[in-house]
């Protein structure tokens, strides 16, 4: 039996071999952020002892507020729903993010959940960003704050946005993951599409 | 298209976000064993068809995917309030017994 094969659900759009440094010769620049972990974590935002064991645990304060967001060194929590909330992550955090968080909610009235191969994140930057993605979602993007997580359309499909310094993250599951990048692209052709390299959109 | 205040989201949201639920609030048979076929019948597919004022149920379909109640005249879509489901369940047994 062959060893299991870890690629982002936008491999075979073959976005890195397309990657450039990011220029004034596109107004939207696309970039996958692959591989991140995501952890899926539910539990009542009544019960004091649930947010006080999360918080410990992640080292932020749970965002009990509806559609905000808190962050602590790489990681990335966003409220999802009054009992939901996603937890984003580099990779190698993984095991110990699900271990403290493991530790901390025993006997806690909880769920969480290694989410990791259900999603992706594309950042999208460029002076015509927000103008792209109005064309693609119910939302009003120019209302969307910073510090701040929307779940809306995109499409038929639908995603979690939020703002990423100039840019937006677009967060969504695997299975959408080919529609919405090409929706994407077919959207931005007027103003010009690019794939911009990692290390030009920052690592957040 | 309706703008929706989503309780749970706090903001209002366009429609397409939403999905529609048909009317709230209708009470579940006690004990289904010991009514009769057009007391169930009546439980499964006898609904409301106001002009006017009429309780629904909305559910937040690719937002925070909770279900709420709103207060919308079919006649001119105009919408009283949007209320999770315990708040307007109050709203509610206030109005049906004033």
């Amino acid at each position: 039996m062959s060893e299991p094969l870890m690629q982002s659900p936008l491999h075979d759009l073959g976005l890195a071999a397309r990657a450039r440094a990011i220029d004034d010769s596109a107004g939207t620049w696309a970039c996958e952020r692959p591989l991140a972990a995501f952890i899926s974590l539910r539990g009542h935002v009544s019960d004091a002892a649930f947010v006080a064991a999360v918080s410990k645990a992640l080292g932020t304060a749970l965002p009990v507020k509806p559609c905000t967001t808190s962050e602590a060194a790489q990681t990335k929590v966003l409220w999802l729903s009054p009992d939901e909330w996603m937890i984003v992550a580099p990779r190698a955090e993984k095991a110990r993010l699900l271990a403290a968080l493991g530790a901390s909610l025993k006997g806690i009235r909880s769920q969480v959940i290694d989410n990791s191969g259900g999603y992706t994140q594309v950042v999208l930057t460029g002076g015509y960003a927000t103008d792209v993605l109005a064309h693609t979602t119910v939302y009003d993007v120019h209302a969307l704050e910073p510090g701040r997580v929307v779940g809306t359309t995109f499409g038929k499909a639908s995603l979690y946005l939020r703002r990423d310094g100039d840019g937006y993250v677009l967060l969504f599951r695997r299975s959408f993951a080919d529609y919405i990048l090409r929706y994407l692209e077919r959207a931005a052709g007027p103003y010009g599409f690019a794939v911009a390299s990692a290390e030009t959109t920052g690592t957040s | 298209m309706f703008l929706i205040h989503c309780p749970h989201c706090g903001e209002a949201r366009e429609e397409e976000e939403f999905s529609y639920g048909g009317e709230a609030f209708i009470a579940r048979p006690g004990k289904p064993a010991e009514i009769g076929d057009e007391a169930w019948g009546d439980y499964l597919f006898m609904r409301k068809n106001p002009k006017g004022w009429h309780w629904e149920m909305w559910g937040h379909a690719t937002g925070c995917r909770k279900w709420f109640v709103v207060k919308r005249h079919t006649a001119n879509h105009t919408i009283a309030g949007s209320w999770t489901l315990t708040e307007g369940r109050k709203v509610y047994d206030a109005e049906a017994t004033s």
